[in-house]
């Protein structure tokens, strides 16, 4: 028992990392992703202002699938770890 | 006696002290009140920060088709403009303008009388974002400050900047005694909807 738990501590650590470094990921992402919308709305303003109408349903959608990509991420898209549980030790 | 003062005025600024100049540390009657882990509270977790990052995504999106939608109904409805009679119009001078406001009093316009005696009206507001433009006398030309985009004073084009469309021409009419009617306001050169 004492053996197994030495082994098991560098592969805690190394899902740990992993874990955090697909979070850190997903965090970048959602922030890349309002980013983009953020210049959606802003050339959907000037479109509107410039009468440029066929370009406003493109922009909307593009807004939209943005907002969708955001929902995955938040809801569906989760790090995790299933060959090993949070202690480090292997699933029985 | 001044041992004193100071020292009253120490006792008082610390127990008025806001625990606000630090959110990690509260005077005591402060702690007293609000009873909260203040080294807790004054971190975001990552899954807080992700919902606000999806709710601003809501925003954003709300806020485009928000926006897109009001501007297609716009154009789509045809506004009856009522006349109005421009006070001041008969005696402006050439090469000079007038401010007024048309069709409602929200609306603000500016009147020319170009050099040659002709009048034209345009509404005030920049096709590009909004800005109110200005007559440039020098140059007789309409002008925008934001952007630095100018319009053509006698036909409302597009002379050079940021500006994609025309100004708003609005129609005019010259009635009994030299006075002066807006009687109609269109949209410069818009393209048709989808």
């Amino acid at each position: 028992m004492q053996s197994e738990q030495i082994k098991a501590r560098p592969i805690r650590n190394l899902a740990g990392k992993g874990r955090t470094a697909v979070a850190q990921a997903r965090l970048i992402l959602l922030v890349m992703v309002n980013v983009a919308q953020l210049w959606i709305l802003a050339a959907t303003v000037e479109a509107a202002l410039a009468h440029r109408f066929s370009a406003l349903l493109p922009l909307v959608v593009a807004s939209g699938i943005c907002f969708a990509v955001t929902l995955t991420l938040i809801f569906w898209w989760r790090p995790a770890s299933r060959r090993f549980t949070s202690s480090g030790y292997l699933k029985r | 006696m001044s041992s004193n003062l100071s020292e009253t005025i120490n006792k008082v600024l610390a127990d008025t002290r806001s625990d606000e100049s630090d959110v990690r540390s509260a005077t005591a009657p402060h702690q007293r009140d609000f009873p909260y882990d203040r080294e807790e509270e004054a971190q975001v977790t990552r899954r807080e920060f992700c919902n606000f990052l999806g709710l601003t995504s809501a925003a954003l999106f709300v806020g485009a088709a928000g926006f897109a939608g009001k501007a297609a109904f716009d154009a789509r409805r045809t506004p009856q403009f009522p006349s109005s009679k421009i006070e001041g119009a008969e005696t402006l001078a050439p090469g000079s303008s007038l401010n007024f406001r048309y069709p409602t009093t929200k609306d603000s316009a500016i009147l020319v009388r170009t050099l040659d005696g002709e009048l034209h009206a345009f509404g005030q507001k920049c096709t590009h974002l909004s800005c109110p433009v200005y007559f440039e006398r020098a140059h007789q030309r309409l002008e925008c400050p934001c952007h630095d985009g100018a319009f053509d004073a006698k036909t409302g084009n597009v002379l050079y900047g940021p500006p994609p469309r025309p100004l708003d021409p609005i129609k005019l009419e010259v009635r009994a005694d030299g006075e002066v009617w807006a009687v109609g306001r269109e949209a410069g050169s818009s393209e048709g909807l989808i």
